[in-house]
């Protein structure tokens, strides 16, 4: 009973955090804006719910799920951090996104 | 007790994922798109788990799995080849 409490209060929590980041894909204008959107809707909007699933799974009985809910969520917790800052790199070395105003390249040409 | 709850969440899920869509159809460039194509794909995966506890079902967890995995070699390969420069935008 009391892992379905927790595991539905991180579902709702992370519904909350994905449909922000949703929206931020959206607001956002450049592409490492969207890209700290997609993050904020990866860990906040899909860690904590796969956590809250293997809760909910656990407290049912059903064992197999929760360990593949388990293994997934700590499969994402790794592969998202990698997969972002390649997205990254790959954009940066690529020249696909274009840098409009680079804080750290000095006042040279001020 | 959470039988309604589950539903419901697994509908906002899927509202977030029509989102995300809608941005890969729109992405100015193809980071964009497969940005918003692994977030899609995760939504897949958590509402694919949310099914398999709500009907008490084994089979559709180990989908939800491999989505997680696919979205992962979706971002490296895709970096990969934009680094190397054999596919263009």
């Amino acid at each position: 009973m009391i892992l379905s409490l927790i595991g539905v209060v991180l579902l709702i929590v992370g519904a909350v955090c994905d449909i922000f980041g949703a929206i931020g894909m959206h607001r956002f204008g450049n592409f490492y804006l969207r890209l700290h959107a997609a993050t904020v809707g990866t860990v906040g909007g899909k860690f904590y719910p796969f956590i809250g699933a293997g809760l909910i799974a656990l407290d049912r009985g059903l064992l197999s799920v929760a360990g593949v809910a388990f293994l997934s969520a700590f499969t994402l917790l790794i592969t998202t951090s990698v997969g972002s800052h390649a997205l990254a790199y790959a954009a940066e070395r690529a020249g696909v996104v274009k840098i409009e105003h680079n804080e750290l390249g000095g006042d040279w040409d001020d | 007790m959470f039988e309604h709850t589950i539903p419901v969440l697994m509908a906002l899920y899927g509202v977030a994922g029509v989102v995300y869509f809608i941005r890969v159809l729109l992405g100015p460039t193809v980071l964009d798109s497969i940005l918003a194509g692994d977030c899609v794909s995760l939504d897949v995966a958590l509402i694919a788990l949310l099914v398999a506890v709500y009907y008490e079902n084994n089979l559709l967890a180990g989908g939800a799995f491999f989505l997680v995995l696919w979205a992962f070699v979706l971002d490296v390969f895709a970096s990969k080849y934009l680094v190397k420069g054999e596919v263009g935008v």
